[in-house]
């Protein structure tokens, strides 16, 4: 049953999806999405659950020929549907990480996630990007491994990268004893 | 802020955009902030961790999407001979699109 909130103009998700023949499975967001837009029960404000305007509007016309323009309205209605697809890839690839038996998301949930949400294609771009990303984050871990004996005003820089969550250190371990599951997939 | 995090967006040295086999990835791998995807991510109660590369992989998803719901609505703003892309491009985008049933009712 759908969930309109009165008080905010932009806060009318309800119930997500319907069933469209044709697509073979019937497609429900309810319980993520029901949960999170109420507005009484929005834990984090409605900026932070979006995504920034200026890089959604630059994939936008990155996207589209040079001179096409797009109307406040429908870049709008793109940010939200990208945080829709956030929540609903989320919601689909947590059901995989479960499967396993596993308390963290991985990568490879997000793939399989992709599948079941029929967006095959995007799967391998997708897994060129991760092996660019974990080259990447190879270089930076034995970079980091290196700078460890020097000041600290280098430390605070890493700190910055990485985000001031101390959230990823814990990530890094897991994902060390993750990506001998990965390479295994 | 929508600054890209220091560090994330760089890519080795050694690549450059047309050359390589991966010459199709982008010289920056994310525009979207780590952190606004992770707290997307976050605010899904059943979810309790995700790690560092999935949250990345949901951010390329997720600007890859953009990309495909962008370029099906221009579609229907070329059918209708303007080089501006509307709100109701994007509504007959999702409605004809089986990918893009999960957007019904969400966008209003």
């Amino acid at each position: 049953m759908p969930v309109t909130c009165g008080e905010r103009s932009q806060c009318t998700v309800g119930e997500v999806g319907g069933e469209r023949s044709g697509a073979g499975r019937a497609v429900r967001l309810a319980g993520p999405v029901v949960r999170l837009f109420p507005c009484s029960k929005m834990a984090e404000r409605p900026e932070d659950l979006n995504l920034p305007n200026a890089v959604i509007t630059r994939i936008i016309k990155e996207a589209l020929p040079d001179g096409v323009n797009i109307s406040k309205e429908a870049r709008s209605a793109i940010s939200r549907a990208a945080s829709v697809f956030v929540l609903y890839a989320t919601s689909c690839a947590n059901n995989f990480a479960v499967k396993g038996k596993r308390k963290t998301l991985n990568a490879g949930d997000v793939l399989s996630a992709m599948e079941e949400m029929e967006f095959q294609r995007f799967i391998s771009p997708l897994k060129e990007t991760l092996e660019v990303y974990r080259r990447e984050q190879k270089g930076k871990k034995e970079a980091r491994k290196d700078k460890d004996k020097k000041t600290d005003s280098e430390e605070q820089d890493k700190s910055r990268e990485e985000e001031n969550d101390d959230d990823d250190d814990e990530r890094m371990e897991e994902e060390e004893q993750n990506d001998d599951e990965e390479v295994d997939n | 802020m929508a600054a890209a995090e220091p560090g994330v967006g760089v890519a080795p040295p050694a690549e450059e955009p047309g050359s390589g086999p991966l010459c199709a990835v982008p010289l920056r791998l994310a525009r979207l902030p780590l952190a606004r995807v992770k707290a997307l991510v976050k605010a899904d109660p059943d979810v309790s961790l995700a790690s560092q590369e999935a949250v990345f992989v949901l951010a390329r998803a997720t600007e890859l999407f953009v990309e495909t719901i962008a370029k099906d609505a221009y579609v229907y703003a070329q059918q209708g001979k303007r080089k501006t892309l509307q709100r109701k491009d994007l509504d007959n985008a999702i409605e004809a699109i089986d990918e893009f049933a999960f957007l019904e009712g969400t966008l209003d």
